[in-house]
């Protein structure tokens, strides 16, 4: 067993940052449905989150990758020390941080929210994967469950007297949702009898909790084929009464990683003897309903990998201050000059930068989403303005999900190789954080699925409205600061980017009503990461021109001048580096290459 | 029953001290609240609780205090948290006490709020003068016992056991109430504070409490006075004299020797430990 050693760290000061400087949650603190919410409040939680994360989830991530989850008579076991953490998790109260005060919770904003989810996902990914599930199935239930349900189900999953998972995978249908056969079959009670298997299921069997509340989409045998046809039940492991509902575990899958996160086989009905309730009492809604989970889902998702990434990056920094080799290029004629820290060689350098830069944007695409969710919390969702920040959170969901997940498998092997070979070995933590944040881009939807789901649904929602917000945001941004006297080189870089992703949009129109439809999946990941790289460059630069006007007032040894020079470089370098591939990108998808389509079956390997 | 727990703020003793100009320097410093202050804190509260129900006893109230500028009163919040009562801020600037200023302080405090038992780390960490508590139960004329590692209350509330780590093993000691206690690491260990109310067999975890969400909630609407040294009378100044910081040398490269002979020579001459 290896010894139990936290190794997750965050930058609290960055998460300062974005909420009070950036974003300005303030505004939204002390009054309205944030009444009892001030600064103190949200600093005192990031404190004390952090102070719990790294105490009590920390030392759990390497010993429960180590160990695994295992099955024994049908039942998962998970790793030691999990049982006391959920409980310490619930007693703790960290996940009713946002949850409404007649649920239990604490009112508070969404944004504080998914910072502490960050630090919670960060610390033990697979840890985290139960009580987040598990938040997610009850808020399926919260918003659409009759009010039976929402009493039947409610407060026990806020508390964690039960946990959740949600059952939408079978092996016929992973991306293709809409193919899953599980059927339901009305009784004469209004109740369903369940059967079927789903597979992968994430916390679908755990000794975390006595009972697992399953939502599971299945379709009753005169519901039509397809998505449309699908309807979502509500289906306890053990009914209220305390009764077994025959739901089995058929197994747990063996992973490259989030290991101590139990994936399941589950068969439901083996014996004709599993019974559910649909969610609202209506049936052939259960798309509709996931979906709405969905963004939330994904927006986690996208939070998972920036958790990881960071605390990877954070690491590699501090081993690269540590681990010295070889001397400075500058004696490189001198064998006996002084060997130095690795963080003094100039290659090093340009990896903790790349992944500063990468990691803290992602963080403040990810603030930007969340603060437009509380927005609409606070403006109420009738309200005419609140159909703005909606909008942005529709076409930001897909970015976060998508290009927080790829970028954290990339950051990770950046902090990996930054390591050297020490990064490859379980002694460290960075190949544990490269083998866990693989399966972000995989998993709610894959990151083609979302791309898809950008320029198939997101760019022509509200008739582009949401897009063209976005980018007149970005121009306005652009226009105010173009003569900026430290970033006006990137700030320009930043208004072609704009140019390059807007002509690019005008294209898939044409391509979608021109016959070349099929040219659009082709670049869809590609269009993803440049209105990623796009957005981030502004959210960076935004930073930067914040962080310069607030640096330039403080004394020359203030430590917070660092710390603002540090977004400075950070934007500069995003800008440079990575904003500035956006038009070549574009025009990359303007030569219309389909070569991955022509060629044939049998031209890609010889076996 | 009623604690009263002084507490300081520290600057983050787990970050590097810096040193400018013949001072410490604090410009940006995070401030925490002593870590044995923090102990004092959880003392009070294992003290005044079924820790296994998670339920005060009646009648308990604790309350804790500092002296020191505004900044400090987010020290007091995070006490207030993890489930203190009430608190008191003693406005002033951190340059304008000493260890006597804190006790004339605490004297007219403790006059007024008349606690039974008084709880102090047995240091703070910045400084690490060590002397407030002693002061104190000698200003006050009331029955001390330091360094506690382990805690008894007696079912009558009338007395507390004590046991102290020294030398030769651990002592015991009992003192009446109202009395003053300084605390050590280990009286936050499992099984070191008993109080008659928590059954004995209960564990808690090693170390303070965390505040909880609704903890941090709920601080926001406990009481804060805020008050003046002159509220107190107290016209007391400080009588210790800061004269400079220096950090200390860094320590000289080791050093290889070819055998052991050398080896002796050298501990015995150079470093003078043989
Ligand atoms: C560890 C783990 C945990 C999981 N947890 C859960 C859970 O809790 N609940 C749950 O319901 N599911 C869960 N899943 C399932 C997960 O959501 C699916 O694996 C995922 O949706 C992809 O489906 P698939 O594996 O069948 O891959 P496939 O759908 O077979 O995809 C294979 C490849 O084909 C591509 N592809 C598929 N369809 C198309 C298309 N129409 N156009 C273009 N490309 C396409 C995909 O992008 C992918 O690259 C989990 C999976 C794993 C591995």
């Amino acid at each position: 067993m290896s010894q139990p050693l936290n190794y997750y760290k965050a930058d609290l000061r960055d998460f300062k940052f974005l909420l009070f400087e950036q974003f300005k949650l303030q505004e939204l603190l002390g009054k309205g449905i944030y009444a009892n919410w001030g600064e103190d409040e949200v600093n005192a939680v990031l404190g004390e989150v952090y102070a719990w994360v790294t105490k009590e989830l920390g030392p759990l991530n390497g010993t429960g990758d180590k160990e695994g989850c295992r099955l024994e008579d049908g039942k998962v076991i998970t790793p030691a020390g999990f049982k006391e953490a959920w409980k310490a998790l619930y007693a703790a109260g960290w996940r009713s941080l946002a949850l409404e005060e007649h649920d239990g919770g604490q009112g508070g904003p969404f944004t504080l929210h998914s910072l502490a989810e960050e630090m919670m996902c960060g610390a033990c990914t697979s840890f985290n994967m139960y009580p987040a599930l598990t938040q997610g199935a009850a808020e399926v239930i919260q918003r659409f469950g009759t009010p039976e349900q929402k009493e039947r189900y409610l407060a026990k999953m806020y508390d964690g007297t039960f946990a959740g998972s949600m059952c939408l995978t079978e092996s016929q249908a992973g991306s293709d949702v809409g193919a899953a056969t599980t059927r339901a079959v009305r009784r004469p009670d209004g109740t369903y009898s369940i059967s079927g298997t789903k597979i992968f299921i994430s916390g679908g069997d755990q000794d975390l909790s006595p009972n697992i509340i399953h939502l599971v989409l299945a379709r009753t045998d005169d519901a039509p084929p397809g998505t449309k046809g699908l309807s979502l039940f509500i289906v306890p492991k053990v009914r209220l009464d305390g009764t077994p509902n025959d739901v089995a575990c058929g197994g747990i899958e063996h992973k490259m990683g989030i290991k101590a996160s139990a994936t399941a086989i589950l068969n439901f009905g083996e014996n004709g003897n599993c019974i559910g309730e649909v969610v609202g009492g209506v049936e052939q809604k259960g798309i509709s309903q996931m979906f709405l989970m969905m963004n939330f889902a994904r927006i986690g998702v996208g939070i998972q990998g920036l958790a990881v990434a960071s605390s990877a990056y954070l690491n590699a920094l501090s081993y690269a201050k540590d681990r010295k080799q070889g001397s400075s290029i500058k004696q490189w004629k001198d064998a006996s000059a002084p060997r130095v820290s690795i963080i003094e060689h100039a290659d090093v350098r340009r990896m903790l930068l790349d992944m500063k830069a990468r990691v803290e944007g992602i963080r403040a695409l990810s603030v930007k989403l969340t603060t437009h969710i509380d927005k609409v919390r606070v403006l109420g969702e009738d309200n005419p303005e609140a159909a703005y920040h909606q909008g942005q959170v529709d076409l930001l969901v897909p970015l976060i999900k998508a290009y927080g997940s790829d970028q954290a498998f990339q950051i990770c092997a950046t902090a990996i190789q930054t390591y050297g070979g020490a990064g490859y070995l379980k002694d460290w933590p960075v190949e544990q954080y490269c083998r866990d944040s693989k399966i972000f881009s995989i998993y709610e939807g894959t990151n083609h699925i979302q791309a898809m789901d950008l320029v198939g649904r997101k760019l022509g929602q509200k008739g582009g409205a949401n897009v063209q917000a976005f980018a007149k945001d970005v121009a306005t941004f652009v226009a105010a600061n173009k003569e900026h006297p430290v970033l006006k080189d990137q700030i320009a870089i930043l208004g072609q980017a704009m140019e390059a992703l807007t002509s690019t949009a005008m294209r898939f129109l044409q391509w979608s009503s021109g016959g070349k439809l099929e040219l659009v999946p082709l670049a869809a990941n590609r269009y993803l990461e440049m209105m990623s790289e796009t957005a981030i460059g502004w959210l960076l630069l935004d930073a930067a021109v914040i962080a310069i006007a607030a640096g330039e007032k403080l004394a020359a040894d203030h430590p917070d001048r660092a710390f603002y020079e540090g977004k400075r470089y950070a934007a500069q370098f995003y800008a440079q580096n990575v904003v500035a591939t956006v038009p070549m990108k574009a025009q990359q998808i303007g030569k219309e290459d389909r070569l991955p389509i022509q060629i044939s079956d049998a031209a890609f390997a010889t076996i | 029953m009623k604690i009263l727990v002084p507490i300081k703020r520290v600057p983050d003793p787990a970050l590097k001290t810096k040193v400018k100009d013949g001072a410490i320097d604090l410009t940006g410093a995070n401030w925490v609240v002593n870590p044995f202050d923090e102990y004092a804190v959880e003392t009070a509260l294992r003290l005044l609780e079924n820790g296994e129900a998670g339920a005060r006893v009646a009648g308990a109230e604790i309350v804790v205090v500092t002296i020191g500028p505004e900044d400090a009163a987010q020290q007091l919040r995070s006490a207030l948290a993890t489930g203190a009562d009430r608190a008191i801020r003693v406005d002033a600037e951190d340059k304008a006490l000493d260890a006597g200023v804190v006790v004339a302080a605490l004297v007219q405090i403790i006059a007024a709020e008349k606690p039974d038992l008084v709880i102090l780390g047995k240091q703070a960490v910045d400084g690490d003068a060590n002397q407030v508590g002693q002061m104190l139960a000698g200003k006050l004329g009331w029955a001390q016992a330091t360094f506690a590692a382990s805690v008894e209350l007696a079912a009558d509330q009338k007395s507390v056991l004590v046991g102290r780590e020294v030398d030769a093993g651990v002592e015991y000691k009992r003192i009446g109430t109202p009395g003053i206690l300084t605390v050590d690491l280990r009286i936050v260990s499992p099984h070191s504070v008993k109080n008659n109310v928590t059954p004995a067999t209960f564990a808690y975890p090693d170390g303070p409490r965390y505040a909880s969400l609704k903890g941090i909630m709920a601080a926001k609407k406990k009481p804060m006075d805020v008050k003046k040294l002159s509220d107190y009378g107290v016209t007391t100044t400080p009588v210790t004299r800061e004269v400079g910081i220096e950090l200390p040398a860094a320590r000289a490269a080791g050093q290889i020797v070819a055998d052991i002979p050398t080896l002796v020579k050298k501990l015995a001459d150079e470093a003078k430990a043989i």
